[in-house]
């Protein structure tokens, strides 16, 4: 089934004014396509909503539209004029404002002081309170927003802090808001009121470019969408005609991965047990909530999840880089829980980070030591105590033959390949210790098509031939493709274990969201 | 091998760049206030007439250079792994009052003697600076504050050990010092090698700690590029994150570097005591510790480079006598060291710019980059193994999804 014939939406519309109009745009960071020939129309005076999986690239096309970075191609229009954005100053100018889904307010300041900074009102050279407070009751008023100026931002709720950012795009004449995420960090009835206020908005002539991951709160509140896919625009829909099945079928790729002819490579020794492991957060807030899985050797565990609900956290504490707060990890039947990261990856615990850059390279060092990373107490890289330099470069000549990484040798710095390069030369580094366990978080995000199609074909080898994996990816292609067993993570815990060659992308979608979910309800 | 040079060539460039901009500058301020740049430097590089003139300059500034290079050395470790022991300076004047007053205290036979005095500076020392690990770890106090702050401590314990328990002077003397160490204690000069090689004898002795100094450079240079505990304290100061997840226990590698650090900057004062002063006084040569800050950062922190940058500072210093001389404010060292040191940090930074874009332009001529991305709506590459079983997803929908 194609998703070209499923949505028609808005691409009759063309005598309707347009506020925002993108053609072509591509923008390329080394190594990776972010955005390739991104289309979008947005009309004045409605809510489009951009929807797309994590890492699908809708945050550097709103970063592209805010001015923070400029498009290697393509035109953006802003009311059918040509604009060139040279920082977020221009983009305001233009009467873009955007509220991001992380918080910039000063804890310590009023919600008038919040609103002005940046743009103080001054009268005679001082700075014009009163001024101030008649714009923001008054906007505040107009909008609906209910903001009181005078109190102090630390002790507002998230749904009153979120007011206070749409507020100071407001104050700085935004005719058009991006609202990135908008809805992550609310409860359902802060999610309402936030709707009631997009209202509005939109009744008072303002635009609003939506952007979320959430198809029934899409469906809801848009009056068109468009779907964003591997870095490109696959499509527009109509709310009203189109279903969630539709839509998750455009976000997630119309043709689903055929569950392929393999066989099961599951053997029956666990290599990876959790038991009731729960990890808390510096407020003690269970983060990881009493999850127990195993991973049996030759079995590849996917856990799926919208991005922040735990799994990061999980990750950490199989690899001990976090501690527990109660239950206990078993490699191989022995109770590792008190054992050290390094004690992990010897005991054959191989780890490709989901940061990469953060987690799993040395960007200033050559790439001889960045295959010692990780392995500074096995060979061939080390000697005893001394590093064996030799040992080292031979072994990433082969790891770069290998497992096809592209650089000009051992001794080029990590930070000159491209990303798909640097996973690669992970992924061989990691594989080339013969692990037991992989633990891999993203393992293909950021790099290219070429790379992910080879870093998947080395995780099924190394599969057939018995390790185990616990796979934490974005992708439902990938997590449907490669695992044999398909855990549901939401809000720290594990809510649904699916089959993954019966599961649909879009049922997988509502488990994640918890739509489909009793289990995960808060 | 022309990679290897170029590297060479990349690394030597900030520091050389940085002297020849603090010479400029230099020049440009001697001649503000009304003296001949030209005449101040011939001053400055004139080593004397007489070949023992020049040996006994020689030999003045390597005397200088041996406990500048030591301090250097014990910023650089704590550098390398991305902290900052500010403290080098009262470790030091630390462990040398302690160590003077052991040296004093015992009688041993030579060897013993010298090498009980070197444990005492290095554990002093390093005691010192593992306050500064162990507080970082236990309480996330920042290494800089409380380097500095126990650097007054030391200097303030300093005193009073000297004043009070330590104080081996008889009363009323003008001087304070702790009671000198005997002859077993002492290091004795490497004037029969500079005679043996055919030069004039000098005046004072060259430091046989010189030879100690190289050895602790080896030592540092072989466990920082060498070994694994190298390798994790170098991957800590790259990146703390990866070098935790690649499995190093981040809090004990801030104990040990500072404990290795301080063990180094305990040694700093001891060239000049068991070389030449023999016994701790108000009058011992201060100062060493922040030098070796700025030391440790014109070489780089690399072992060959700060030796190199300890000569520099000690040429300079020698400098000053003869400027004085010459009737030409001596401040004017003062004044190119203090350029050179803001000089090269500018020009680290520079230096590191042009290395790193070399680098990527390398690793971008290395062959095609794989990126084709499917984003483009390209066909989807085949992987170079031939491995396509993968659904590689979705570029062939994209096209016809694109409405």
């Amino acid at each position: 089934m194609s998703p070209a014939d499923s949505p028609a939406g808005g691409a009759a519309a063309g005598d309707v004014p347009l506020a925002v109009e993108l053609r072509g745009i591509t923008k390329r960071f080394p190594g990776v396509v972010a955005n390739g020939d991104i289309e979008l129309r947005v009309r004045r005076g409605e809510v489009h909503a951009i929807v797309g999986e994590n890492g699908a690239g809708k945050s550097t096309l709103m970063k592209t539209l805010y001015g923070e970075h400029r498009p290697d191609e393509g035109e953006i229009l802003v009311d059918g004029r040509p604009v060139q954005f040279r920082s977020p100053a221009d983009a305001i100018a233009a009467g873009i404002g955007m509220v991001h889904q992380h918080f910039m307010l000063a804890d310590n300041f009023t919600v008038l002081e919040n609103v002005i900074l940046g743009s103080e009102p001054t009268k005679r050279g001082r700075l014009d309170r009163a001024g101030a407070r008649r714009r923001i009751e008054e906007i505040s008023e107009r909008y609906n927003l209910g903001l009181r100026p005078d109190a102090l931002v630390e002790d507002l709720g998230v749904g009153d802090r979120q007011r206070v950012e749409i507020a100071k795009v407001l104050y700085r004449d935004a005719r058009i808001l991006i609202l990135d995420e908008p809805t992550a960090v609310l409860v359902p009835q802060e999610v309402d009121e936030l709707f009631g206020n997009l209202a509005e908005l939109k009744r008072e002539g303002l635009t609003v470019i939506f952007i979320s991951h959430k198809l029934d709160e899409v469906r809801r509140v848009a009056d068109s969408i468009t779907v964003i896919r591997r870095g490109t625009t696959v499509g527009t829909a109509d709310p009203r005609t189109t279903t969630a099945k539709q839509l998750a079928e455009l976000m997630v790729g119309a043709e689903l991965p055929t569950p392929e002819t393999r066989e099961s490579t599951v053997r029956d020794t666990p290599v990876l047990q959790l038991v009731d492991v729960t990890v808390s957060d510096e407020s003690r807030r269970p983060v990881v909530d009493d999850v127990t899985l195993t991973v049996r050797e030759g079995e590849v565990v996917g856990i799926a999840g919208v991005e922040g609900n735990g799994q990061a956290e999980l990750v950490d504490a199989i690899m001990g880089l976090r501690p527990l707060a109660a239950g206990s990890v078993l490699l191989g039947g022995e109770d590792v829980t008190a054992w050290s990261t390094r004690a992990r990856r010897e005991a054959g615990v191989g780890f490709i980070p989901e940061d990469r850059h953060r987690q799993g390279m040395l960007l200033d060092a050559p790439l001889w030591e960045n295959r010692i990373l990780g392995h500074q107490t096995r060979p061939p890289a080390v000697k005893g105590p001394l590093i064996d330099r030799r040992g080292a470069r031979a072994d990433t000549a082969r790891i770069m033959r290998e497992y096809d990484v592209r650089a000009p040798g051992p001794d080029t710095l990590a930070v000159a390949l491209s990303g798909g390069n640097q996973q690669k030369l992970i992924v061989g580094r990691e594989m080339s210790a013969r692990p037991r366990l992989l633990v891999a978080a993203h393992p293909t995000r950021g790099v290219d098509v070429g790379a992910q199609s080879v870093i998947w074909e080395l995780l099924k080898d190394a599969r057939a031939e018995g390790l185990g994996i616990v796979l934490i990816s974005a992708d439902l292609d990938e997590l449907i493709g490669l695992s044999d067993t398909l855990h549901v993570m939401l809000r720290g815990r594990l809510v649904a274990t699916l089959d993954p060659r019966r599961v649909t992308p879009e049922e997988l979608g509502g488990h994640m969201t918890g739509a489909r979910s009793t289990a995960g309800a808060a | 091998m022309s990679g290897v040079v170029r590297r060479v060539g990349l690394s030597l460039l900030g520091p050389v760049l940085a002297v020849l901009v603090a010479l400029v500058i230099s020049a440009l301020v001697i001649a503000l206030i009304g003296q001949d740049p030209l005449e101040a430097f011939r001053v400055m590089t004139d080593l004397g007439q007489s070949p023992s003139q020049q040996v006994q300059s020689i030999v003045v500034i390597l005397n200088r250079a041996v406990p500048l290079f030591l301090a250097g050395l014990a910023v650089a470790v704590a550098f390398r792994m991305g902290l900052f022991n500010i403290g080098v300076e009262g470790q030091y004047r630390l462990a040398t009052v302690l160590a003077a007053a052991a040296g004093a205290a015992v009688a041993l036979p030579g060897p013993l003697h010298v090498l009980l005095i070197v444990v005492v500076a290095m554990a002093v020392g390093a005691l010192w600076a593992g306050i500064v690990g162990v507080l970082k770890v236990t309480r996330g106090v920042s290494e800089v504050i409380s380097s500095i702050m126990l650097n007054f401590i030391a200097l303030g314990l300093a005193s009073f050990l000297l004043t009070g328990p330590l104080r081996g002077s008889p009363p009323g003397a003008s001087i304070i010092t702790t009671a000198e160490i005997p002859e077993s204690g002492r290091v004795p000069s490497l004037n029969g090698l500079l005679t043996a090689l055919g030069l004039a004898e000098p005046r004072s002795g060259l430091y046989g700690f010189l030879l100690v100094a190289v050895v602790v450079g080896v030592v540092v240079a072989v466990l920082l590029t060498r070994t694994r505990f190298g390798f994790d304290l170098r991957a800590t100061g790259l990146s703390p994150s990866a070098a935790t997840a690649s499995g190093v226990d981040a809090r004990g590698m801030v104990v040990k570097t500072m404990l290795i650090s301080g063990a180094i900057a305990g040694l700093v004062g001891l060239p000049d005591l068991l070389g030449s002063q023999y016994d701790y006084g108000t009058e011992f040569t201060a100062g060493l510790g922040f030098l070796g800050i700025a030391v440790a950062l014109l070489g780089r922190s690399a072992p060959v480079g700060i030796a190199l940058a300890a000569l520099l500072f000690a040429f300079l210093d020698r400098a000053a006598l003869p400027l004085q001389f010459a009737d030409i404010p001596s401040s004017v060292v003062t004044i190119i060291q203090g350029t050179i040191v803001l000089a090269v940090v500018v020009a680290n930074e520079i230096a590191r710019r042009l290395a790193l874009r070399s680098a990527e332009r390398a690793g971008a001529s290395a062959g095609p980059s794989p990126q084709t991305g499917g984003d483009d709506g390209a066909p989807p590459p085949t992987a170079p193994d031939g491995g396509q079983r993968v659904h590689t997803g979705v570029p062939g929908d994209q096209q016809g999804a694109q409405a």
